[in-house]
């Protein structure tokens, strides 16, 4: 076992390069994918029939092809065709098209979208209608209903299997070493390049996303053990002055 | 607080009823459940409502705060006419949306299975609709909640979830919550009919209260001695329509109801 190259600072550099890309990845692909996944579930569920339909369809593809494969159709496929746009390079956007990391982003949005979409969706039709139904009979509108009771609700049912999601999306972040993405896989595959050693950079990278994923499960642990109504009372952070207690 | 215990029976004075039912009819495809009932709660009375199952009782009550559309008929309900959306034969075909937040802010319901929100404390489930339909500040809210919650005799649990209570305290929480709008007509589906026996009794001791304050009350119940006791009018239903109507002495005696009666009697 050779870790000697551990203390060069180029070294250091592309790993540490890699770890921040990599959460970074994480927090954007998993915001804004479980933002989508709302929209999807709650397209399929109540959206107009087109929409429905549409968004059917895409959820249908996303989770019918390899992640691998949309991440090159995104980023050589998407990428390149917007590169002919003609006055596009003049565009503000420019810097954003050409890089990965956007299309990395996008690729894991639009896959958290699609399956966490049908997570959130299955989970809201398992909310008992008597729940609702309270609702509209205290006067509250849809929009409310939906806000304070039905998305909340169906939240809170399928926490842990949204909590697994999440981790699946932190393993699945390596793929974007293949679209020139310096992530901690690209990292260890250029200190492999330049050292010919195989095993010790491998062998640190899965370290480091072994420490993440137990890290990353035991906030999301917790995020589901505080959840309005998971323990039997509300837990005060503050004492807050008043009655009660 | 007696302030918004007084706003909760604001025309006590008045001899106008507080549901006034016509020739409901409702339909659930080709089934007719409703087939023209009409009925009249007065002001500051309890009316029950008993029948066998299927008969249409819980499509009744849910026809007072128009979470069932009836199909025809009229309603006026706490001194509103309801506005329907009529086809050109007089069949409804839709309700005045504005109309229908401010008649459910008025008249609100307790369900056989409680429907508290599990995501919300109890505080947080009675202090939801008064925050949100009524506009109220959370701590006018909270003083109201806080209030109703002594009143079932639920205030030290303000801060529990619905999950961890058994129940009878369930629906004493839900009672609070119905209460807390400060409505003028109170709706049960047969409160008591998902409770553990010996769980019964703290909820019925919470209604027979109220009934002794004066609060208007129409109730589904399968309770025929509580009906009997509490109720200012009993109304026998039948296959969708009213067998027998009239003080619960007269009720029970009504040879078309005795049938029904005669084995809880
Ligand atoms: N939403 C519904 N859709 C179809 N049929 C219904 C619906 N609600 C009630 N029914 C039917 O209407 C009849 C009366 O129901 P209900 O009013 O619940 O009776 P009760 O409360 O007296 O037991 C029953 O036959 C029931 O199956
Ligand atoms: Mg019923």
């Amino acid at each position: 076992m050779d870790f000697s190259w551990l203390s060069d600072p180029f070294y250091q550099g592309y790993l540490w390069e890699g770890f921040v890309n990599t959460l970074w990845l994480l927090l954007v692909s998993a915001v804004g994918g479980l933002l989508l996944a709302v929209g999807v579930a709650l397209a399929r569920l109540r959206g107009p029939r087109p929409l429905a339909w549409f968004t059917w369809a895409f959820t249908t593809v996303i989770r019918g092809t390899p992640l691998l494969v949309q991440l090159f159709f995104f980023y050589y496929g998407v990428g390149r065709l917007l590169e002919g746009v003609p006055g596009i390079r003049e565009s503000v956007l420019w810097p954003l098209l050409r890089d990965p990391f956007f299309f990395g982003a996008l690729t894991f949005i639009l896959s958290v979208g699609a399956y966490s979409g049908e997570v959130i969706r299955g989970a809201m039709q398992s909310v008992p209608r008597g729940e609702l139904e309270a609702g509209r009979a205290f006067g509250l509108s849809s929009f409310q209903v939906l806000i304070r009771l039905w998305l909340p609700r169906a939240l809170q049912l399928c926490l842990p299997t949204l909590t697994g999601e999440m981790i699946l999306l932190l393993k699945s972040i390596p793929l974007v070493s293949t679209i020139a993405l310096m992530d901690l896989l690209q990292a260890a595959n250029i200190i492999r390049d330049e050292t010919f050693l195989v095993y010790e950079p491998l062998m640190l990278i899965a370290g480091i996303y072994l420490a993440t994923t137990v890290v990353l499960t035991l906030m999301l642990r917790l995020v589901e053990l505080n959840f309005p109504g998971m323990r039997p009372t509300r837990r005060r952070w503050l004492p807050i002055s008043g009655s009660g207690a | 607080m007696t302030s918004s215990l007084n706003a909760a029976f604001p025309d006590r004075t008045t001899t106008a009823p507080a549901v006034v039912a016509h020739q409901l009819i409702k339909h659930f495809g080709d089934l007719e459940v409703l087939k023209g009932v009409s009925l009249e709660v007065a002001e500051g009375t309890v009316t029950s409502i008993i029948g066998a199952s299927g008969s249409g009782k819980s499509t009744l009550l849910r026809c007072m705060n128009l979470l069932e559309r009836p199909d025809q008929g009229e309603l006026t309900i706490a001194d509103e006419a309801i506005r329907f959306i009529r086809d050109p034969e007089g069949n409804i075909t839709g309700l005045d949306r504005h109309q229908l937040q401010r008649l459910r802010a008025k008249v609100t319901m307790v369900f056989q299975q409680f429907n508290l929100w599990p995501h919300l404390t109890v505080l947080g489930n009675v202090i939801e609709a008064p925050m949100r339909v009524k506009g109220l500040s959370r701590r006018r809210a909270t003083a109201l909640g806080e209030h109703y919650l002594e009143r079932v005799g639920m205030a030290d649990r303000r801060d529990a979830y619905p999950a961890f209570l058994s129940g009878g305290q369930q629906q004493r929480v839900a009672i609070a919550r119905a209460l807390a709008m400060e409505p003028r007509l109170l709706l049960f589906d047969e409160p008591t009919s998902a409770l553990d026996p010996e769980r019964v009794n703290e909820v019925l001791g919470v209604i027979r209260g109220l009934a002794d304050e004066g609060r208007t009350m129409l109730l589904v119940t399968h309770e025929m001695h509580f009906a009997r006791e509490v109720s200012d009018q009993l109304v026998y239903l039948d296959q969708g329509r009213i067998a027998a109507s009239g003080t619960p002495e007269a009720v029970f005696e009504d040879p078309r109801c005795s049938q029904f009666v005669a084995p809880a009697a």
